[in-house]
């Protein structure tokens, strides 16, 4: 059977029944988005990206590396008004810094600045604690978090400290991969941006997804939430489940020695209320809904005129985008990933089985997630937990050491 | 000498002749003597830049003759090795200008590098008033420094000027206008414009001519003529005899192209512009690179005197990859070269074409004191400059 690729012009002739993403690279970046403030960020992204290449890279860091800034403000009078605003600002906070940070995390510069600056980044359905706003890069590589400027001075308290922390551990942690860090302008608005690596994978859909804290007190998915498609389950939900992450020994030594690393620096820093995102891909069940799509013809709707098809069930498929450099060209069989680009993947070990829920034939991808506004005050509505952040990182880690197996 | 730092590309090229050195840059740092020029680097190549994103309309509206792009930068402990930390960059209807570039034969690509790749190099040349001029690093391009009056007198002109350009399919001894700037730096603003430059890249001049075809003080001050290359005028021109030998052909085809340029100018009310005239002398020139080998080790990289070198910059579609002869040139790129007929008592090669057309015509109780008074009105002064430049071409 051959599906009627009927929607948008396929580049890639090839391929018979696998439903393909239909992605044309673009030459000419237009920066078209459905709202200024995308444009924007595309179109500073793509400056910056292009400044740092004029700028040679240094030997080291230095102290007031941390301190800088870049700032371009645009005036355009009846020109190049079709898809960005007329007068918009843009401003990178440390950017010698974050290309440090984005060379230690393997990422290559051109390749971040395709995913941000190819196609409008995406906004994404998963919200983080007071519904602050997330987007991710068209390809699903990135993802794009507001912030507020307190948390901007904040990340800028940490820098440093985060920087040789991914120094000395070369780049392999769970904490989130700092990218970029950028303040937008439009209208007179303000807006702060901060990039980072996406947990979940690009390729792989998450099933099921936890915020796990090790902590007790409310720790449970409101019925709202429960009802949403993909509802962050907590860690009541998980031990009643009476579920393990079952990963093998090597695999839990790995990441429980990156873990511990982990949350012992941000016990240092004083931060604490981070949880352990958890997100499960059932390569079964995503084989499964494979078929159903195909057996169903092409009723995938495709955003933005086929540029950057939505995400759901399509493993083994060709790679997203032909010319990112990112995609080898091969396929991937179910459940496989590249771990330099899913780097939190892990595969699940199926040799020891529990009870029919248990998660078999899966990836896991987890990560730390700091919540944003670092700081420990009590926030009203907050879950109250009458620890400090030592204790905080030790019952943390012993929660998850006991739900890996 | 051979350079060993220079380009390989260019090693394959030819042995004896010196090449000119150039190493393809891939980071362009805009590096310059001045902040003033690593500005111009860094707007220029972020102007063209911009425009690649820019979709080429099918036709220019009213709207781009008004438009412009403006840029501030403002950086913190960052990028302050080669650029100042505040600066601004102000393109003049983008638009137009690529348009013009287009219909110039110049690809915005050759454009951005020649005045990118290396900082443009400051030029003894120098205009009206004193103006500041240089000339990108390859020579293609010349950069004047103007003032504001012109850049309103520009606007003035530019619709008409573009339509111009437009029914002469771009065959004029016009200025080729190719953009209009302004840079900000440590408060000051400074006006550039870019045009194509009258001489070439390659083969030097030797003896230059400013020509408008009157006759009040138009002689070069002794000042003048201490300089290494004088700019003569017009009493200087018949005083020495000098005679402008090509054949009937080119004759015909530039003053042609002339006649049609000056009526336009008239039409303006623009007056007070020139016919600059450069001679190149090919048997000088050919002796002048016999004694540069001979004395290959005292090689300063200089670019004078390098006939039959390499192009300048390998990359450099412009440049055709072949060696050139003596007294040759590149008509896609010297495109307002013409050679000497065969009667003529000395090889050269002339290059002519019209300079400083912004004055507008103010008439005589306007003018301030110490003006040069000239008591034509437009229309008379290009039929005079007409009529002269004819007789010194017979």
């Amino acid at each position: 059977m051959s599906s009627n690729c009927t929607s948008v012009a396929p580049v890639s002739a090839s391929k018979t029944k696998t439903k393909k993403k239909h992605f044309i690279g673009q030459k000419v970046k237009l920066f078209r988005a459905s709202e200024p403030i995308l444009s924007v960020l595309m179109w500073g992204v793509n400056h910056t990206i292009n400044e740092l290449s004029n700028v040679p890279v240094p030997v080291m860091l230095m102290p007031d590396d941390f301190k800088a800034y870049s700032k371009i403000k645009v005036d355009n009078h009846l020109f190049n008004k079709e898809n960005l605003p007329s007068r918009f600002k843009f401003k990178e906070y440390c950017p010698m810094v974050f290309r440090n940070l984005r060379e230690r995390f393997c990422i290559d510069d051109q390749d971040y600045q395709n995913s941000l600056t190819r196609s409008a980044p995406l906004n994404s359905d998963s919200q983080g604690r007071f519904g602050n706003r997330f987007l991710s890069s068209y390809d699903h590589r990135f993802v794009i978090k507001t912030v507020s400027s307190e948390d901007i001075a904040e990340m800028h308290n940490i820098l440093k400290k985060y920087h040789q922390f991914i120094v000395e551990c070369h780049g392999s942690t769970l904490l989130p991969q700092f990218l970029g860090m950028y303040r937008l302008t439009v209208d007179g608005v303000e807006t702060y941006l901060v990039v980072t690596r996406n947990v979940f994978s690009h390729r792989l859909t998450v099933h099921r997804k936890y915020d796990l804290k090790g902590s007790t007190v409310s720790r449970e998915a409101s019925d709202k939430e429960k009802a949403k498609e993909l509802p962050t389950f907590k860690d009541n939900d998980f031990l009643n489940e009476g579920q393990k992450l079952q990963i093998g020994d090597d695999n839990k030594k790995y990441f429980l020695e990156k873990l511990k690393r982990d949350v012992e620096f941000l016990a240092t820093l004083k931060i604490m209320d981070y949880s352990l995102l958890v997100g499960i891909h059932d390569v079964d069940r995503a084989e499964q809904e494979e078929m159903e799509v195909e057996a169903g013809g092409e009723e995938e709707e495709y955003e933005n005129d086929g540029m950057g098809g939505a995400l759901t069930g399509s493993f083994g498929t060709p790679p997203d985008s032909p010319g990112n450099p990112l995609n080898f060209g091969g396929f991937f069989s179910p459940g496989e990933f590249d771990s330099s680009v899913d780097v939190y993947a892990i595969k699940s070990n199926d040799s020891k089985r529990h009870s029919f829920l248990s998660f078999v034939n899966c990836m896991f991808l987890m990560c730390i997630c700091l919540h944003f506004t670092l700081l420990s005050l009590p926030q009203a509505g907050a879950e109250i937990s009458t620890v400090n952040p030592e204790q905080y990182s030790k019952r943390f880690f012993e929660f998850m050491s006991n739900i890996l197996s | 000498m051979q350079s060993v730092g220079a380009s390989s590309i260019a090693a394959s090229i030819a042995s004896k002749t010196k090449k000119k050195h150039f190493v393809a840059q891939k980071v362009k740092l805009f590096r310059a003597s001045d902040p003033l020029l690593s500005v111009l680097m860094w707007g220029v190549n972020h102007s063209i830049n911009e425009l690649s994103h820019v979709q080429i309309p099918i036709m220019l509206m009213p709207d781009d003759f008004k438009a412009y792009s403006k840029i501030k930068v403002d950086n913190h402990l960052f990028n302050k090795e080669n650029m100042p930390s505040h600066f601004k960059f102000k393109e003049y209807c983008p638009l137009v200008f690529r348009n013009l570039r287009e219909r110039f034969g110049i690809d915005d690509q050759d454009f951005q590098n020649s005045l990118t790749r290396a900082a443009p190099l400051n030029s003894d040349a120098q205009g009206r008033t004193g103006a500041r001029f240089h000339t990108t690093y390859d020579k293609h391009y010349v950069i004047k420094t103007i003032t504001s009056e012109d850049v309103a007198e520009m606007h003035n002109i530019l619709k008409k000027y573009h339509q111009f350009i437009v029914e002469c399919h771009g065959n004029t001894l016009l200025p080729q206008f190719l953009g209009m700037y302004r840079l900000t730096v440590d408060g000051d603003e400074t006006y550039m414009i870019v045009t194509r430059n009258i001489f070439s890249h390659r083969l030097p001049v030797y003896k230059k001519y400013d020509l408008k075809g009157s006759t009040v003080a138009r002689e070069a001050s002794d000042k003048e003529k201490a300089k290494e290359l004088p700019t003569y005028k017009d009493n200087d021109f018949i005083n020495d005899g000098q005679k402008i030998c090509i054949d009937d052909d080119n004759k015909k085809m530039f003053l042609e192209k002339l006649r049609k340029d000056v009526e336009f100018l008239a039409q303006l009310k623009l007056m007070d512009y020139s016919l600059l005239v450069g001679i190149h002398d090919v048997e000088r020139a050919e002796q002048e690179e016999v004694e540069s080998e001979d004395n290959e080790g005292d090689d300063e990289g200089e670019s004078d005197g390098g006939i039959g070198t390499p192009p300048d910059s390998p990359s450099n579609t412009l440049d055709s990859t072949k060696p050139l002869s003596p007294g040759e040139f590149d008509p896609t790129i010297d495109v307002y070269a013409i050679k000497s007929n065969d009667g003529a008592p000395r090889k050269e090669v002339y290059f002519m074409a019209v300079i400083d057309i912004l004055q507008h015509y103010v008439p005589v109780k306007c003018r301030h004191a110490g003006a040069e008074i000239s008591t034509v009105n437009p229309e008379q002064y290009s039929k005079r400059f007409y009529d002269f430049i004819t007789t010194i071409l017979s």
